[in-house]
């Protein structure tokens, strides 16, 4: 669907900054595909090549099997109708009301009054916000005017939606009822999603793939499960550290003569008495040192840091029986 | 204490006055916001990037903002006489005042697009919005407010311009200002055209608030 091939970026005035080093990634149809990069990893220029708001230096986008570097500007400005974005501070325009605005991308596209009040009013009921149609934006609240935002970015029925810390500046509450709406029209619509944020809570909430971004490179690119679970790259890791285990370091709370193991369980796995059947099994002894369980959009983990006090034997068959039951292991010391 | 001469005198001078900044005040917009348009949309990395036009019609409207308007007025005298067919009277004193508004309209418009959101414009470019309908459908309505008041402000200063320009012949309040109250030393006279003058000023302002207000009000 989206591919970028060796993006790079470079913004140039009184010291250069390289906003993307040769980005290379491809993000699938159907997806909710997350960029996740602290403030000025490059993700806003990554999201930002995708419709040319940003041109890239070198390098290649492609958008639905078309190369967005080479349109002309009329070919891109109708090539930008068929992508739908929306931001932060939700951009809505001020001197229009909740109406006027989702009409807005219509209206540009030249289309009939009747047609158009026919189409805001069915994403109105899309987004929850039938009853507030004549209102103008600096009535409503945050997350209210980013629903508006969304209504006015599918408004012209695009493939893609590209969210610009689309959940940024709301609460929580309101964070989650966005998501849960995104997640909605990515479902209902079969629409692909691209958002960036920096809170791995909102990858984790409805993210399919993840790429972590780190000075303009990109760092890791896979499942959210997989990224989340077992990070690879030093960026990603050093990103979940305190989302999902705890902050403390292993040399904190590690006993002398003990292994020190970080255990994953995916999806049923996480149901399973695993744990009670290695001790019976190895005889081994296992403190819990802590635990989490959560879910990874729909699909529940489970997530242990545990001590194995035995003989290298023992431990190592324990281990070995762990992996078999396709938990994931990492050994912490 | 004023007879009937003087009273009509007074009305005909206040309506070349509301003549000469009424039409100054719009063949300036007229010319004045596009003009502004102009000069934001070319501004770098603006919708309409063009350096060498910005720089150009910057450097126009500051010059145009920096000959202070006695010495202006008389120096387009050829072009007022051109334009008017005539250097005195009321209908001249408009080509000078309408030059002299012109760059302050711009810059005042420039002022007031400058403030749009730059976040709403990406929003319309991301949709696929031309820069006409930028200009047309985003920056004009969103910074109507400021636009109204940016006009309101011409015309205020276009009152005291005028009065200036009555000085050289153009008629109006401060004609009358000077060669009665000042040349003839009539006080009563003076005082009555800057209590008129002052009431006009606050006539224009409150009106330009009210709509500014009106429109803020949505916002």
């Amino acid at each position: 669907m989206i591919t970028f091939k060796n993006v790079s970026k470079t913004f140039t005035g009184s010291s250069d900054v390289h906003a993307l080093k040769g980005i290379s990634l491809s993000i699938p149809a159907g997806e909710i595909f997350g960029i996740i990069g602290q403030s000025g990893a490059g993700k806003s220029t990554l999201i930002r090549c995708i419709n040319m708001l940003e041109r890239p230096d070198s390098g290649e986008v492609w958008v639905n099997g078309v190369l967005m570097n080479d349109l002309s500007d009329k070919e891109l400005r109708k090539a930008r109708k068929q992508t739908g974005m929306i931001f932060q501070h939700f951009n809505l325009l001020n001197s229009r009301t909740v109406l006027q605005n989702i009409a807005f991308p219509l209206e540009l596209a030249g289309c009939s009054r009747k047609s158009v009040r026919d189409k805001v009013s069915s994403l109105a009921d899309l987004v929850g916000l039938s009853d507030k149609l004549n209102s103008y934006p600096s009535q409503l609240s945050g997350g209210q005017k980013q629903r508006v935002g969304i209504a006015r970015a599918l408004a012209t029925e695009p493939k893609i939606l590209l969210c610009d810390e689309a959940t940024s500046a709301l609460d929580p509450e309101t964070t989650t009822a966005v998501l849960s709406l995104l997640r909605k029209i990515n479902e209902q619509l079969n629409l692909t999603i691209v958002l960036i944020t920096h809170e791995m809570a909102v990858i984790q909430e409805i993210c399919d793939s993840v790429a972590v971004l780190e000075d303009g490179v990109l760092e890791e690119t896979g499942p959210v499960m997989d990224v989340f679970t077992q990070p690879r790259s030093k960026a990603a890791k050093r990103m979940l550290q305190g989302f999902l285990s705890t902050k403390l370091s292993p040399e904190n709370w590690h006993q002398p003569d003990s292994t020190l193991l970080k255990l994953t369980f995916v999806d049923k796995k996480a149901h399973q008495p695993i744990i009670s059947q290695m001790i019976r099994r190895h005889g081994i002894d296992v403190n819990i040192l802590f635990g989490r369980i959560d879910q990874m959009k729909s699909t529940p983990f489970g997530m242990l840091m545990v001590e194995l006090t035995g003989s290298d034997g023992q431990v190592a068959q324990a281990i070995e029986f762990l992996q078999k039951n396709q938990v994931g292991v990492e050994v912490l010391n | 204490m004023f007879n009937q001469a003087m009273l009509s005198m007074l009305y005909a001078a206040t309506l070349e006055t509301l003549q000469m900044v009424g039409t100054a005040t719009l063949l300036a917009t007229l010319a004045g916001v596009p003009m502004g348009i102009l000069l934001t949309t070319t501004a770098p990395s603006h919708i309409l990037e063009q350096p060498l036009l910005h720089r150009l019609l910057g450097g126009i409207v500051n010059i145009g903002r920096s000959i202070p308007f006695i010495i202006l007025m008389v120096a387009i005298i050829p072009f007022t006489r051109a334009v008017a067919g005539t250097s005195i009277g009321t209908e001249a004193a408009i080509v000078p005042l309408t030059v002299a508004a012109i760059p302050f309209v711009a810059r005042l418009v420039d002022g007031a697009l400058k403030e749009v959101d730059p976040g709403v414009i990406e929003a319309a470019v991301s949709m696929g919005a031309s820069p006409p309908q930028i200009i047309y459908k985003v920056m004009l309505p969103e910074a109507l407010p400021a636009l109204v008041l940016a006009v309101t402000l011409t015309a205020v200063n276009l009152v005291g311009y005028s009065a200036m320009a009555g000085s050289i012949g153009g008629g109006g309040l401060g004609d009358l200002a000077i060669r009665y109250g000042y040349q003839r030393f009539r006080g009563d006279i003076m005082l009555m055209t800057v209590i008129i003058l002052v009431v006009l000023v606050q006539g224009i302002q409150m009106l330009g608030d009210k709509i500014a207000y009106k429109l803020y009000q949505r916002n």
